[in-house]
């Protein structure tokens, strides 16, 4: 945080634009195939930059945001399904009040306690929506789970069918969650930086003289959880069309250690942490699976001498190493 | 009539099992404030160490009565592992927020999964010539197998050998003193460092014990651990993390309800156990044992 | 619903064609389309010598390694038989590259793109859950990558997730022949059967094992009844509750569709139980996972399902030198003995060689994928197993469907089928037929063989 706060907002904007940009420029040098993994990657990013405002700015681990991930591409499943609704902009417009309900109910009961209460509370809640998913099969279709079509984009305006549509709608697909990226790094920086934002660090940091001065503490970790658990399951409603289904794999426990594995992997302690984080582990995972049958040795290694080494994460780590540099080329 | 004595025991036998689990993963939370995640794992591996030296001993031709004896070794190997485990890989952490300790033994489940199947490969090893060595029983007109009250006599005994170890020796005072206020068990002479190397290998050898007792009635297979890890959840959970009595009436209420889901609602056997949890979550969010 | 007419159960099983005993010659029931003679010319025109490679997606981790690692052996003998002669048509190496399809639906989709688009990949095949075809075939679609899935059986990928397939095939016999063939096995066997239990793990195949078993059975014998139902979750192993529950309810049989691990537990605390001595047992998978997985306390005279599909001692002896060799090969290479996994990959890749020869036969050159697939379509294939069928509407394999009774036979160190009490059912008699309408389409039944079951069979009498 103090690294960024020190710069000032101008250089940073300039920073991002650039970062974007070259996202924007990146997809016809990579390839189709590094396109779609990096819009994942895009999306895992999406869903860390929600939990992160709970672990990184309120102190709060929740070990159950899959069912947030979780209720945002089911949602989408049931919309394409039983309402024959086929548009992204009409599952973003529909999922995201039906995700916050869900968020703040769940929040609600959740917020009453801190610490590994907390995360009991939230992973319990979550492996609830698990066992509804997984069991009531003629509605989820249980293990086997639900298809989703390709949906058309911009109001119908793209749209994806015929021969050589798969890759058509990869470079599409990736511009559109950009943009979508984009837009949620913006609001989530304007959260963290509003009066709001400070007063969650606030409590995160002594949560006795935030009482004192005032703060009702459960409402401001209630409605910081709302925005979390909203954000999050943005990125599961962008994530199905990608995907082409959804099984209840994405509500179960080791899907949220998935997203607080991510967190930390970028450094939950700096705002772009969870974004770096997202787009790393989609590629490590990814190329995990991909070389070594004992993949989830190779993963559990990596986590326990990330913790070890780099209790900050990339994004702490890199941004130590660069204060240090600077300090030493005044000297 | 038979059926429902059977059913009563069948809960009995599975929440022994479950207790053990439980107790292990409630005990290192109660002192060392460690959610354990690598638990259900520790007790994999308990399952498999069993299955494996059984199978070596019934080759080289040891008496079968004997046998019985290799299930605390089994449980001991974990022991040790957890003697391992603790200095090198959680004791870095102890002065750091509990996210990390969490995380660290989530890595742990990762590697222990993998290194199981490294050192026993894919297939089910099974280890049931221990089971024949108890007779069978005979209620009503149906067969019991006698090992499974040998299962739940362990049970019971190391509730009580844990309950006295905790509250009747020096040793559980120290423990006891160090979960209350770690800084003040230091002051007062206590080493702090050991107490947490027991507390978490006493908690390895809980689980290692669960699996050595299971694994003659059922098999080792891939995967037990991380299905037992959710169950011993549900039950610190309902019982309250870090209590004994929670961990014990836990592992009851776990295995009747199971029980009774089995019998009576096949349909919903495994939401049933969630729903409980939750609702128990909502009204006394530290279980019915616990406090915050 | 036309109210079913009635015939007699005796008339009605050999109208399905039903041959106890294992000395129906295999396959010998199917009017062969176009047996394929194995090419021993050489191939025509200029063939490249890049390697041919094939991704094999398969549980390498977790409890369903029983069944992925013969499935991934099958696949590696065929690929280092086929090499040794040079490679496909004498020149193109086979290639392999794995992937851990434990890893989850979501990393399974990821995995199989990056096959394609990175690994360059030239088929794909493996997979084993029922819950991961679906969800990988439209992607292999949309890649327009040819995929050969040697199992995940559900009917659900060619029913509704692939309706039209073009480049997706699957090999193993369908899901619904399942639960269809252990209820004739149960039928016939045990005719006196009133009482039936169920015991399936709670997810997609146990659900379509217990719906087709149960509407062939009322059919079979009209009058039977459920009388317990145990949905265990997959990955289950404490089954004292569940077992109890089944003696509670006293039934004459009880059907299982549970597997590889769980199975192995599962048995062994029936045995303990006394169940075996209190009822008849049907399963559909007993006899799944790798024959070695099995101890010989296993008990006799249950119907040991495996898939429907083959068991290595079927057809056994000199009748079918093929499998003879196919078992002598396996074993003197694993030093065990094969599943049905193992077969299905060993012939996946036998097969896309023949019809990579014909095409190479007909038109000269390294064929492309429409003409390899071209010659899939309707391809007829001596197996180890027995004759197989590509059926050109939906690109599923057909083969004659075949279930056994446990019997512990000197020769092997595991229990395998009483020899003269293997049951052979034609595939044609037991699935629903080309054409006939998919779920959605007329009907909403879970499956086509469903509503073609309630549409045609009749109730049997006597």
């Amino acid at each position: 945080m103090r690294w960024l706060r020190e710069r000032s907002k101008v250089q940073l904007a300039a920073v991002a634009a650039a970062v974007l940009l070259l996202l924007a420029l990146l997809p016809p040098f990579i390839g189709v195939y590094q396109t779609q993994l990096l819009t994942y990657g895009l999306i895992a990013a999406i869903a860390a930059l929600g939990f992160n405002l709970l672990l990184g700015y309120t102190g709060l681990l929740s070990f159950g945001h899959s069912a947030f991930f979780g209720i945002g591409a089911y949602t989408v499943a049931f919309l394409a399904r039983d309402a024959g609704i086929h548009s992204m902009e009409l599952y973003i417009l529909l999922g995201l009040p039906i995700s916050a309900l869900l968020s703040a109910l769940f929040g609600y009961i959740s917020v009453r306690h801190t610490r590994i209460f907390f995360g009991i509370l939230t992973l319990a809640l979550s492996q609830v929506l698990y066992s509804l998913a997984y069991k009531l099969f003629w509605v989820t279709g249980g293990s086997d789970g639900l298809r989703v079509p390709r949906p058309t984009l911009l109001a119908g305006l793209v749209s994806f069918s015929g021969p050589g549509s798969f890759l058509r709608f990869v470079n599409s697909y990736y511009y559109y969650v950009l943009a979508v990226f984009a837009v949620c790094v913006v609001v989530m920086w304007v959260i963290v930086h509003s009066p709001f934002g400070k007063a969650l660090q606030a409590i995160r940091d002594n949560e006795v003289r935030a009482a004192f001065l005032g703060l009702r503490i459960s409402r401001f970790r209630w409605v910081a959880f709302l925005i979390s658990g909203t954000f999050t399951s943005l990125a599961g409603i962008l994530w199905v069309p990608l995907n082409g289904l959804t099984t209840p794999e994405i509500l179960y426990w080791p899907f949220s250690g998935e997203i607080v594995f991510t967190a930390l992997l970028g450094g939950f302690r700096n705002f772009s942490g969870p974004i770096v984080g997202g787009i790393v582990f989609t590629y490590l995972k990814t190329y995990a699976v991909a070389t070594t049958e004992y993949w989830q040795l190779l993963l559990g290694v990596v986590l326990v001498m990330l913790i070890l080494v780099l209790p900050t994460g990339i994004v702490g780590a890199v941004s130590r190493l660069a204060d240090r540099l600077k300090a030493k080329g005044k000297s | 009539m038979s059926i429902l004595v059977i059913q009563i025991l069948n809960s009995l036998f599975y929440a022994s099992v479950l207790f053990l689990i439980a107790a292990g993963l409630s005990l290192i939370f109660g002192v060392m404030r460690i959610v354990n995640m690598a638990h259900g794992t520790l007790y994999a591996v308990g399952a498999y160490v069993t299955a494996w030296l059984m199978g070596k001993a019934i080759a080289l031709g040891v008496p079968l009565g004997w046998l019985f004896l290799l299930l605390p070794v089994g449980a001991g190997v974990v022991a040790l592992a957890g003697f391992v485990i603790e200095p090198l890989l959680l004791r870095p952490f102890y002065r750091r927020a509990e996210e990390y300790q969490l995380l660290v033994t989530f890595g742990l489940l990762l590697i222990l999964e993998d290194v199981i199947r490294f050192l026993w490969g894919g297939m089910p090893i099974t280890a049931d010539t221990l089971q024949d060595v108890v007779p069978i029983m005979h209620i009503g007109g149906l067969v019991y197998p006698g090992y499974n009250l040998v299962v739940i006599g362990i049970g019971a005994l190391a509730a009580i050998g844990l309950w006295a170890g905790i509250y009747r020796t020096k040793f559980g005072v120290m423990l006891r003193a160090t979960s209350q206020d770690r800084r003040m068990a230091s002051a007062l002479g206590i080493n702090v460092g050991l107490v947490y190397m027991s507390a978490f290998a006493i908690g390895c050898f809980m689980a290692g014990l669960g699996g050595a007792i299971i694994v003659p009635s059922q098999a080792a297979v891939l995967g037990m651990g991380v299905d037992a890890l959710i169950l011993a959840f549900v039950v610190v959970v309902i019982g309250g993390l870090g209590s004994l009595q929670g961990a014990l009436v836990g592992a009851l209420i776990v295995s009747f309800v199971r029980t009774a889901g089995i019998q009576f609602f096949p349909e919903i056997e495994l939401a049933v156990l969630y729903l409980i949890a939750a609702i128990v979550l909502l009204i006394k969010p530290t279980g019915l044992f616990g406090n915050a | 619903m036309d109210k079913p007419n009635t015939v007699d159960r005796r008339k009605f099983l050999s109208a399905l064609g039903v041959t106890v005993g294992g000395v129906g010659v295999a396959g010998a029931s199917l009017i062969a389309p176009q047996v394929v003679k194995a090419a021993t010319e050489p191939a025509k025109g200029k063939i490249p010598d890049t390697p041919y490679k094939t991704g094999h997606m398969t549980f390498l981790t977790g409890p369903a390694a029983v069944l992925g690692d013969p499935s991934l052996k099958g696949h590696i003998m065929a690929a280092e038989e086929i090499n040794a002669q040079g490679g496909l048509l004498g020149k193109r190496k086979i290639e392999t590259i794995t992937a851990d399809e434990a890893a989850g639906t979501d990393a399974n989709v990821k995995e199989l793109r990056r096959m394609k688009l990175e690994g360059k990949i030239d088929l794909f095949t493996g997979v084993i859950s029922s819950g991961n075809t679906p969800a990988l075939g439209p992607v292999a679609e949309e890649l327009s990558l040819l995929t050969m899935f040697v199992d995940g059986c559900t009917d659900f990928l060619f029913d509704v997730a692939v309706p039209n397939p073009k480049y997706t095939f699957r090999l193993t016999n369908i899901q619904s022949a399942d639960g269809i063939t252990a209820a004739i096995g149960a039928a016939q066997a045990w005719p006196q059967t009133r009482k039936i239990a169920h015991l399936h793990p709670d997810y997609s195949y146990g659900r379509n094992a217990s719906e087709h078993f149960t509407l062939a059975i009322e059919r079979l014998l009209p009058g039977t009844q459920v009388v317990s139902e145990s949905w265990p979750k997959l990955g289950t192993t404490d089954f004292t509750s569940h077992i109890t529950k089944i003696l509670s309810s006293e039934p004459d049989l009880l059907f299982t569709s549970v597997w590889g691990g769980d199975y192995v537990a599962w048995y062994k605390q029936a045995l303990r139980y006394g169940l075996f001595d209190k009822m008849k047992v049907a399963t559909t998978l007993a006899f799944g996972v790798a024959p070695h997985a099995l101890g010989k306390d296993h008990p006799e005279g249950v119907l040991a399902g495996v898939h429907s599909n083959y068991h290595f001692t079927y057809p056994g002896g000199d009748r079918w030198p093929i499998n003879k060799s196919f078992v002598q090969r396996y074993f003197k290479r694993w030093n065990e003995y094969p599943n049905f996994q193992s077969e299905g990959s060993y012939v996946t890749l036998h097969m896309l060689k023949a019809a990579i020869e014909r095409a190479n036969k007909l038109m000269g050159g390294w064929p492309d994928d429409e003409m390899i697939i071209g010659q899939l379509e309707g391809m007829g294939f001596d197996t180890p197993s027995g004759y197989l069928y590509i059926r050109p509407d939906n690109h599923q394999g057909y083969k004659d469907a075949v279930t056994g009774f446990s019997k512990n036979n000197p020769e092997y160190p595991f229990p395998t089928w009483d020899q003269n009490r293997i049951i052979t059912i034609p595939i044609r008699n037991i699935t629903a037929p080309a054409n006939w309408p998919k779920p959605g389409k007329g009907h909403n039944e879970s499956t086509a063989a469903a509503n073609w079951i309630k549409t045609t069979w009749p109730k049997s009498v006597g």
